[in-house]
């Protein structure tokens, strides 16, 4: 056997060979998705009535539900994951190297995930991308969602991801493959060469610098599209944006642990070099998990101290009325992940899997918190006198949304299996010019 | 340049609700929506409580939340002072219903035509010798029509799954001459409606006579409705004899 044929069948990092575990991934995450595909289909056809969306006032429901809950948490999600990156790179933090691909992965999967979400929302999907580039009014704050979030920031944090994966891509062109195509067609010209290599991690240190402000703009307009809303009791105020910047930081960490640790399983031994990414991570999600615990007390309080009186019915049904268990169940589970993660701390041992079991606490807990701001303040939060209305989402809501995750763990899936998760060490180059 | 605005007045309103059906008949609105809707409010304990009414359509608001959220700019406030909904610009994604504080807007959440009035057995032979045979929608052919000096398609409702719509002040009957079927319609002249700039019409006139409070003044939406009479109504007020709207 030649070394030309070793290089052929050994792409680092588990890149190429399609496993039995990850076939199995693979063929849950396709079925859940075909099921959602299958669940949207009905709702195209037979409208946004075979949801059980309807209208506040008179009808007594939730206008928007389950999938602006969800677009509102993988927006979110998608906070953590470049700021993690742009972390690394601006500080030169070593230990948080290896898991930058992840976190620009988890950026990109999120707002791909998002953004399809406010698609599935949208009573003429095709309109709606047709007329906001025909008629988009910058004065709403869902133009936002579509300019800033949608564009601007998925285009920087694709071109992130593109950027910092060139040396690699790069790296990997030098392995004879059938994916080669795709490595040469990534490193595009770049052969990480001296000059190009600075070049390279200039560009990387400034992408770095620019893409944290429009990060933080973009997705404090997604907590203004609530908190500017004078008439909606609940929504309006102006701590929406910082709640909701606290709450995608700690969701966005907190996913980009779990899918660190997932990352690490599944390529064995070269994932181990995201280890040394935990204990940063962990006390990252800490800080955040305190800020929005802070939040949720601060809000609690509020409530309980001094509600007005249009806020008083939607203060009773987060705190005793008929949101109060998923209203405790998020405070409980982000005090449960909390505590783990201070114990964690105080020990200075940062085991994965106590680090994963906070980290998944914490996710739902955002995601809770994300389903309490959406919905009350339409089922309760109506100024005139209309009967209280109600919402939960039914089978079809869950099972498109359960096909948008499956939809973002298949990009990702699919990812590892082309590209390196990690991003290679200098020994990984070495052993691939030998 | 004429300026529309309506007045209500509490003092005349016997809660017939006449106008929401003339408001349903005439603008073919799908089942469970009301573009004017009378709360019918009970307030105090038996035996001593007191009923009141509050007829709700669009305050067609000069500070229109709605307008201001609309990412399309399919929800639009017309030069004479008239909020509309443009169905064929409009996206479906309701920040203007989520936006509105006073709950005016309904969206089409199936398709209008096959889900219209489903619970009436239209092929029932007493009905039919009732209504002729005629099943609705009922066509209105000026509801087909472009409106206004915009040329936009936005008076009358049951246009198309997943878009939004709402009173329009009826405005095709508006640019018309005439006043929207609610007022037209209201037996007790407790809906009055014209043009606020010349001070010499009925509204003005009325208006200028009377104390007039608007709904949810603590908005800012700067309502172009106007009530007369009455109070604003607060959540202690209990509404009776809700329609049964809910799907």
């Amino acid at each position: 056997m030649t070394s030309h044929d070793t290089r052929t069948r050994q792409l680092p990092q588990g890149v190429g060979r399609l496993t039995g575990p990850w076939w199995a991934f693979i063929a849950i995450a396709s079925a859940v998705l075909l099921f959602g595909v299958y669940a949207y289909w009905r709702q195209a056809s037979g409208g946004l009535g075979e949801t059980a969306l309807a209208d506040t006032g008179t009808m007594g429901g939730a206008t928007w539900g389950l999938y602006v809950v969800m677009v509102e948490y993988f927006i979110g999600v998608s906070f953590a994951g470049v700021a993690i990156a742009a972390l690394a790179r601006v500080f030169h933090i070593a230990d948080l190297k290896p898991v930058t691909r992840i976190a620009e992965l988890l950026t990109v999967g999120s707002l791909l995930v998002g953004l399809a979400a406010v698609l599935i929302d949208l009573g003429h999907p095709a309109r709606g991308l047709w007329h906001l580039l025909l008629y988009a009014r910058p004065q709403s704050a869902f133009f936002a969602t579509f300019t800033l979030v949608g564009v601007g920031l998925l285009l920087a944090s694709l071109v992130y991801l593109f950027l910092g994966g060139r040396r690699d891509a790069a790296i990997m062109a030098t392995y004879e493959s059938r994916l080669n195509w795709y490595h040469r067609w990534w490193a595009s010209g770049y052969t990480d060469t001296g000059p190009e290599r600075e070049r390279h991690m200039r560009a990387m240190f400034w992408l770095s610098i620019g893409i944290v402000p429009l990060l933080v703009v973009s997705l404090s307009t997604e907590g203004l599209v609530f908190g500017l809303q004078v008439g909606r009791p609940g929504w309006f105020g102006s701590m929406q944006a910082p709640d909701f910047l606290v709450l995608a930081a700690a969701s966005g960490v907190a996913n980009l642990i779990v899918l660190a640790a997932m990352v690490r399983r599944a390529l064995g031994k070269a994932g181990e070099a995201v280890e040394s990414a935990f204990p940063w991570l962990g006390r990252i999600l800490l800080a955040a998990a305190l800020a929005g615990l802070y939040f949720m007390v601060v809000e609690m309080v509020s409530l309980l101290y001094a509600t007005p009186a249009d806020e008083r019915l939607i203060a009773e049904a987060l705190l005793t009325g008929v949101y109060a268990p998923i209203t405790w169940l998020s405070f409980g589970l982000m005090l449960i992940g909390l505590a783990i993660l201070t114990r964690l701390a105080a020990k200075r041992a940062w085991h994965v899997g106590p680090l994963v079991l906070a980290s998944v606490l914490v996710s739902i807990s955002a995601f809770a918190e994300r389903y309490l701001t959406v919905v009350p303040s339409q089922t309760h939060g109506m100024l005139l006198p209309y009967e209280i209305g109600a919402y939960f989402p039914n089978w079809l809501e869950i099972a498109v949304g359960a096909g948008l995750f499956a939809l973002g763990a298949l990009l990702i899936g699919l990812f590892i299996k082309v590209f390196p998760a990690i991003p290679m060490t200098d020994e990984e180059e070495v052993s691939a010019h030998a | 340049m004429v300026k529309y605005a309506m007045a209500v007045d509490l003092d005349r309103c016997q809660g017939c609700r006449a106008c929401m059906e003339s408001c349903k008949v005439e603008n073919n609105t799908v089942q469970g929506n009301f573009w004017m809707y009378v709360f019918r409010f009970e307030e105090g304990t038996y035996p001593n409580t007191e009923m009141s009414f509050l007829p709700r359509p669009c305050q067609h608001c000069d500070n229109a939340p709605c307008v201001k959220v609309c990412p399309v700019g399919a929800r639009y406030k017309r030069e004479d002072g008239i909020v509309l909904t443009d169905t064929d610009r409009c996206i479906g994604c309701r920040y203007c219903e989520v936006a509105c504080p006073y709950g005016v807007n309904y969206f089409n959440w199936v398709e209008p035509k096959k889900a219209q009035y489903p619970v009436v057995n239209w092929e029932d032979e007493d009905l039919a010798t009732v209504t002729s045979g005629a099943v609705p929608p009922y066509r209105n052919p000026d509801l087909d029509e472009l409106q206004g000096p915009e040329q936009r398609h936005t008076a009358g409702g049951g246009h198309a799954k997943g878009v939004m719509e709402k009173c329009t002040f009826c405005v095709h009957r508006v640019d018309k001459g005439l006043d929207p079927a609610c007022v037209a319609t209201c037996p007790t002249n407790a809906l009055i409606f014209g043009d606020t700039e010349d001070p010499d019409t009925p509204i003005s006139r009325y208006l200028a006579e009377k104390r007039t409070w608007d709904l949810l003044e603590d908005a800012g939406t700067e309502p172009r409705v106007h009530y007369v009479g009455g109070s604003p109504p607060t959540h202690a007020r209990v509404e009776i004899e809700r329609p049964k709207a809910r799907a």
